[in-house]
């Protein structure tokens, strides 16, 4: 070998060295937790602020919360779990309620059962029941998407409707203020988005019923609250009392934009109403409206997530530990994120701290937080079971047949025959 | 050209069409642009017009993100894995052209058929291995995988079928070795091959998603394109933050492009000077 080759070889090696120690990440310190989560303003901070509460008491442990986009997380923890490469997974993750039990049941033995630790009886029940397999409960329950119906009094005024009015709806009754609304003010009484089944899903769980039934199978056309549901939503489309929305960011810009006269959904939308500050006193809050069938409440749920403990964490003992410490217990904590990120947690004693007491300006002095810890605890427990999505596709494919007349029980027929395909 | 009607009718579609094209392509550009100067509300009205909370988005990036590390990232893994990328894969390009053998064209058309798996039928196994060889959540495993890219080496083969035989035989004859005739000769002559598939390599890595996104587990390894994804994807995610770091995202393969723009376009057409 000549001189000119050793010259570069060396070099080439040289280089090779450098870039290895360059490219390398030392790894994580022991005691430290690692956390994966979604939404840098709200579960990412809040992780942040619980952490930072358990680091005072056992400045042992510390926090390394990760953000990553929900579906990323729910990418990364599947080819984790699937490549059965348990370093590559974090200590603790967030998990979607309708999603969890997908989770839970293909990977059994990849989470730790909490039953023993935590105090479920403490929790609002339907998060409980979303996280019990086999009578074991896994995961602790994290922000709850109860719903309640949001009205602009000032619309409902001029229609003739005090907020007394308001109070317990039945749809049917809802459908007939719509009306009356646009006859008076010219609005439309809701946003809908055509591709998005989740008012469906609202009115139906408020019913205490879901696409499956508690042992996870389809309950689809045997299904009351579904049928009325859908019975409802139809209604409301073919009495076209809605605005269209396309889109997640056109149906919120249903309300804010002050096109329409209510908002059936999640509590989490309370900080979108409320960042509209020319609308300060416009607003209400009520108890969403009910079905008229057997079981009907005025509680329901849309979305929310949980944290949930990998089996195989090195530091699982901690992470339940922190995870019991913080978010099954520390009543001052849920005072904390309901102020600063407008989170309802699922610990139905949180009702009991200042921020929960405190009466909200913006809805003309209601004691909001306090409403929507009473309707929390009432939500009834459904089996989100395996498939929510893919019914939720189903379930949309057919809301416009609906308002062209197909009767309602064949639309369900095709509804179930969808799910069917996707339960083989 | 006469002026006939069929002419000025044939301009008018052609340029009525090229024409639509170009704004179909652009249009994005502009709605990221404009976009990066509004509020997210505004955005989400559909504003088209420059707004005044640029400078507050560029602003509330920065808090949000650790922009210096995010791009270092980005750009040591792009960096490594174009450097080694063109390095082995014009190496192999190379030899399938040069060099004959019995088995050539059968493991070149082997080479070609992993082209047609998906990457997700290969993430699973590519990240067992990765995980066995302790190289989770490191730019290395980021870089590792991407480096013999089938697409690249059968782009240099290709071009390699017009690199001057003559050429490699006068080398020889004066009596350089075979590495040195690949460093020397054939490197530089073909200059805008490498230039094109600089440009190719370097986007894919600059832009590659589902990979980093597998094997990167920290805040601090994380990538731009992960970075982005995960402030689109908040429950109210703030558009116009978003938007300032798709510009800032898309600066430097535009850069790329413009600085190589010609001998990209010379590349692609498989000259040899």
């Amino acid at each position: 070998m000549d001189i000119f080759a050793r010259a570069h070889l060396s070099r080439i090696a040289a280089l090779a060295l450098a870039s290895a120690s360059f490219l390398a990440v030392t790894a994580a310190e022991a005691k430290e937790i690692t956390i994966w989560c979604w939404d840098p303003n709200f579960n990412v901070a809040i992780m942040k602020e619980a952490g930072a509460r358990y680091t005072k008491t056992h400045p042992d442990v510390t926090f390394n919360v990760v953000d990553f986009a929900k579906t990323d997380v729910e990418q990364k923890l599947q080819t984790g779990l699937a490549s059965g490469t348990a370093d590559a997974l974090p200590d603790i993750v967030l998990i979607e309620d309708y999603g969890a039990q997908k989770y839970l049941q293909s990977f059994p033995g990849a989470f730790a059962a909490l039953s023993g630790t935590v105090d479920y009886s403490g929790f609002a029940p339907y998060k409980v029941e979303v996280m019990t397999v086999d009578g074991q409960v896994y995961g602790m329950p994290f922000d709850s998407g109860v719903t309640g119906l949001y009205y602009r009094k000032d619309y409902l005024e001029q229609a003739g409707f005090k907020p007394e009015d308001m109070q317990n709806l039945t749809w049917d009754r809802f459908i007939e203020i719509g009306q009356q609304v646009e006859a008076k003010t010219g609005k439309k009484m809701i946003g809908l988005d055509p591709n998005d089944a989740g008012l469906v899903r609202i009115i139906m769980q408020s019913a205490g019923q879901w696409y499956f039934d508690k042992e996870g199978k389809a309950n689809i056309t045997g299904n009351p609250a579904l049928k009325a549901a859908v019975e409802t939503v139809g209604k409301i489309m073919s009495a076209n009392i809605y605005k269209p929305a396309n889109g997640w960011s056109d149906w919120v810009g249903t309300f804010t934009s002050g096109d329409v006269a209510s908002v059936v959904t999640g509590v989490w939308i309370t900080g979108t109403v409320k960042a509209q500050p020319d609308q300060a006193g416009k607003w209400g809050v009520a108890p969403i409206p009910a079905l008229s069938i057997e079981g009907a409440t005025h509680a329901s749920n849309l979305g929310g997530s949980s944290w949930y403990v990998l089996e195989s964490s090195a530091e699982k003992a901690e992470a339940i530990d922190f995870l019991n410490e913080i978010y099954g217990k520390d009543i001052d904590f849920y005072q904390k994120i309901l102020q600063d990120r407008g989170a309802v947690g699922s610990l139905l004693a949180a009702r009991s701290g200042a921020a929960y007491e405190a009466a909200d300006p913006f809805f003309g002095g209601e004691k909001v937080w306090q409403n929507f810890s009473d309707w929390l605890a009432k939500v009834p427990s459904v089996n989100y079971g395996i498939f929510t999505n893919e019914a939720d596709l189903a379930v949309t494919a057919q809301l416009p047949a609906l308002t062209q007349g197909t009767p309602v029980d064949e639309a369900l027929k095709a509804i179930d025959a969808e799910v069917a395909g996707h339960i083989q | 050209m006469r002026t006939s009607p069929a002419n000025i009718a044939s301009a008018i579609l052609t340029y009525g069409f090229v024409g639509l094209m170009a704004f179909l392509s652009v249009f994005p550009f502009i709605w990221m642009a404009l976009g990066a100067t509004n509020s997210s509300i505004d955005i989400i009205k559909g504003r088209l017009a420059p707004g005044e909370a640029l400078a507050t988005n560029i602003a509330n990036f920065f808090t949000l993100v650790n922009v210096p590390l995010v791009f270092w990232n980005s750009a040591k893994v792009t960096i490594f894995a174009t450097v080694l990328t063109l390095a082995v894969s014009s190496l192999a390009g190379y030899g399938f052209e040069i060099f004959r053998s019995r088995h050539r064209e059968r493991l070149y058309r082997a080479m070609l058929l992993t082209l047609m798996i998906p990457f997700a039928a290969l993430m699973i196994p590519l990240f067992i291995m990765v995980g066995k060889m302790g190289l989770i959540n490191t730019h290395i495993a980021v870089v590792l995988p991407t480096i013999g890219s089938a697409f690249i080496v059968f782009y240099f083969r290709q071009s390699t079928k017009a690199f001057p035989s003559e050429l490699r035989d006068a080398a020889k004859v004066d009596g350089l070795k075979e590495w040195q005739i690949f460093l020397y000769i054939y490197v530089p002559v073909m200059r805008s091959t490498y230039a094109a598939a600089f440009i190719i390599v370097f986007m894919t890595a600059w832009n590659n998603y589902l990979w980093p996104l597998i094997v990167l587990q920290s805040n601090e390894t994380k990538t731009i394109t992960l970075v982005i994804s995960s402030l689109a994807s908040a429950y109210y995610p703030d558009y116009g933050v978003v938007m300032v770091g798709t510009i800032l995202a898309t600066l430097p393969t535009l850069a790329v492009f413009f600085f190589m723009q010609r001998q990209f376009v010379q590349g692609m057409l498989g000259s040899v000077k």
